[in-house]
């Protein structure tokens, strides 16, 4: 730890971190574009200069050094004296904004940055209210830079970030500046469009309204979204993100900073990844055959409807016969009560772990590294808990068994009920499953999609997205992060949660931290899953 | 919380015998009626009769304006909807189909029901696309007909664009900027 003076307050910090990291987390507003932790530093906007004070080369008396230095390059050291407030540092934040913006377009009306930009942040708060710029300005129409980016080079303060971002996150090299002065400009090379896997990232990094998602153009102004901390269920790398919704529509996922994790970002799979929650052929109502006929019952029957036929069934097939198969995308707290309950009715039922979709191979960046050095990682395991429902299946203890093994004993007849969770955006119902419905007299579907399951279903249950869910997900290096609700249900349906703590046999409201307390008596992982995800090292 | 010492109880006043007869207070109220039947007639029999409108900006039904080329004003920026108290604004953005233009609403919806006719949208708009008509007859059979979407709002503009013509907004802007106004800034003589 280094004691340096910043405005003559002492703050300690740890030594060798640019000084502008210290004054950030210290609370201090330093502007700044270039600089961004997750990023090497180039000190490229002179926005972050500071005084400090060094030995005179002649008589060695501390004094103030005559010329700016930029915070974001020079590393803490013990006994340090530096200030931003001074006039020198304040001049300089004021003459930066006006050349930052000489050739601003002003369009923040229809500018989708807007509310979340820099340039309006620090133009207020560092900048001067007037242009004085009396020439033409230098106008650059939008470009066409990717399949799912856009580049205004008008709005550009050229701080690279992007550039750096393609060059040491995602390695693929595909944007570079090109010209010099006041003709510079980011761009991409001729036929080779930014297009990787993880160049969303791109648009978080930019600190201005440069680089536009065209997903997300022209949907909603930012003001209006709220966003909720939540885990991407895209992979079970577990990314922290952040769900931007209005009016309980998902308009973009972000990003949310999670050390060790997914630090600052995210990969596109994710990021766009969240489609299927507004479907309209996803199942929002539960659904109860007798025969031929299906009726809807209301929510407050079912935990009485389910107990009874899983009883009724228990009593005249015995409590073996019963499967409960754990879907990777349930939270750990629904796999739970979920096995609570089943085990409560039949004892000896056997617990399965749900069908793990895969696809290719595990992608590092920067591309072409080695796994370990790896600064972004997308996993091929595309659920968020396999590792969490395997916890809960194993220290259910009796008969467990993994998905393939109950899709062959299924098949073979063994079963004669079963409870099947889904929940996948995708078909996943392997055809063997199929074949075996004949042989479930009493079958329980717990799904998002119809699908040949949950035709054969004597009860059909909806499955909610993550979105609409709170609980928590075991990552792939076992990581339990909870996640919380953002949007509501569709009209309808209910919670898993809810109605999977109704039918264990609980009353009131199901909530994820409620029913983490219950299972840290059993577990002790669950005892210490923060409920606050990481603070930001920095907003942007 | 209500605290026993914030109640104050107050005790009705008896009434005097006068008072309780009523007959002064009858005669007070038929005084002021008959006073009322010799004077000159203040009502207008609307709607044969309209009376002419006091302030030249009254605040009635809104409309969308078109801009030199007859294109829908508006560029979507949702300031209006941002600025509005009663939530009665529902805009869909786009990106517009000009090459002068980055965006444009696809859906312009406003629920006249809703509106309190505040005029924040009509300030808050920074092309003075929407606006406020003397229009004050707003009548329909239902609740769907109130909610006046972009070609309805646009009609509104053709039909109140002779009574009030639109501001035409000095925009703020430099020239060579995208669709800005020709003019020069202030103190720029070259």
């Amino acid at each position: 730890m280094a004691k340096i003076t910043i405005d003559h307050r002492v703050i300690e910090c740890s030594d060798g971190i640019p000084v502008l990291q210290a004054a950030l987390d210290a609370g201090w507003d330093i502007p700044h574009y270039c600089y961004h932790p997750g990023l090497t530093v180039v000190a490229s906007c002179r926005l972050c200069l500071m005084e400090m004070q060094l030995p005179h080369p002649k008589t060695g008396e501390m004094g103030w050094v005559p010329k700016l230095l930029p915070s974001c390059q020079t590393p803490v050291r013990d006994g340090m004296v530096v200030r931003f407030d001074s006039d020198l540092v304040r001049d300089n934040q004021k003459s930066c904004m006006e050349y930052f913006l000489i050739d601003h377009p002003l369009d923040c009306p229809v500018c989708d940055q807007a509310g979340e930009c820099h340039l309006q942040d620090y133009s207020y708060k560092f900048g001067s209210a007037a242009s004085r710029m009396a020439d033409q300005k230098h106008t650059n129409p939008k470009k066409d830079i990717g399949p799912k980016t856009l580049l205004y080079s008008d709005r550009c303060v050229l701080c690279t970030r992007c550039v750096r971002f393609t060059e040491e996150v995602s390695g693929t090299h595909e944007l570079c500046s090109v010209n010099r002065g006041s003709r510079q400009e980011i761009d991409v090379f001729p036929g080779m469009p930014l297009d990787n896997p993880i160049q969303g990232n791109v648009v978080d990094v930019c600190p201005v309204g440069s680089l536009l998602d065209k997903d997300f153009l022209f949907k909603q102004r930012v003001w209006f979204l709220d966003g909720t901390p939540s885990i991407c269920p895209g992979c079970s790398a577990g990314c922290a993100i952040r769900v931007d919704q209005n009016e309980d529509v998902v308009y973009r996922l972000k990003p949310r900073f999670n050390p060790g994790v997914n630090d600052w970002w995210m990969c596109d799979e994710g990021r766009f990844g969240y489609k299927y929650v507004h479907d309209a052929k996803r199942i929002a109502a539960p659904v109860l055959r007798r025969g031929a006929d299906a009726t809807t019952p209301d929510w407050e029957a079912i935990p009485e409807i389910v107990s009874y036929r899983f009883a009724q069934h228990v009593a005249k097939h015995g409590d073996d016969k019963i499967a409960v198969v754990l879907s990777p995308m349930m939270a750990c707290e629904e796999a739970w009560l979920l096995v609570k309950f089943i085990r409560g009715v039949a004892p000896s039922a056997t617990i399965a772990t749900g069908f793990v979709p895969t696809s290719g191979e595990a992608q590092h960046f920067p591309v072409g590294c080695k796994p370990d050095e790896a600064k972004f990682t997308i996993l091929p395991e595309k659920c968020p808990n396999r590792r969490g429902v395997e916890l809960i299946t194993e220290r259910a203890g009796g008969n467990t068994c993994d998905f393939d093994a109950f899709v062959k004993q299924a098949v073979g007849g063994a079963y004669s009920g079963a409870w099947i969770v889904g929940g996948y955006p995708d078909e996943w119902v392997p055809k063997d499953l199929t074949k075996a419905t004949k042989h479930l007299k009493l079958l329980v579907m717990q799904d998002m999609f119809e699908n040949t399951l949950t035709e054969a279903a004597a009860i059909v249950l909806p499955a909610c997205a993550w979105v609409e869910r709170d609980g928590s997900f075991m990552n792939h290096t076992g990581k339990i992060q909870p996640f919380e609700r953002a949007v509501r249900v569709p009209q309808g349906a209910r919670r898993d949660g809810q109605y999977l703590f109704e039918i264990a046999g609980h009353g009131g409201l199901y909530s994820g931290e409620r029913v983490r307390e219950m299972m840290a008596e059993e577990m002790s992982e669950f005892s210490e899953v923060g409920d606050a995800p990481p603070k930001p090292v920095h907003q942007h | 919380m209500i605290r026993d010492e914030d109640i104050i109880i107050v005790e009705t006043p008896e009434l005097s015998a006068a008072e309780r007869l009523y007959l002064p207070q009858i005669i007070g109220g038929m005084q002021t009626t008959f006073r009322h039947l010799f004077k000159k007639n203040i009502t207008v029999q609307y709607p044969e009769q309209k009376r002419e409108l006091r302030v030249e900006n009254y605040r009635g039904v809104h409309r969308l304006n078109r801009d030199e080329q007859g294109r829908v004003a508006c560029v979507a920026c949702f300031m209006c909807q941002t600025a509005c108290p009663a939530h009665c604004i529902h805009i869909v953005g786009e990106e517009s189909p000009w090459p002068d233009r980055e965006k444009y609403p696809k859906q312009f919806d406003i629920d006249e029901l809703r509106c309190i006719y505040c005029g924040m949208c009509e300030e808050a708009c920074p092309v003075d696309a929407i606006e406020l008509t003397p229009e004050y007859n707003l009548v329909s059979r239902s609740r769907q007909e109130m909610i006046f979407d972009k070609e309805k709002l646009l009609e509104v503009h053709d039909r109140t664009v002779d009574v009030k013509p639109r501001k035409n907004p000095r925009i703020t802007g430099y020239p060579g900027t995208g669709n800005r106004s020709n003019e020069q800034p202030p103190g720029d003589d070259h």
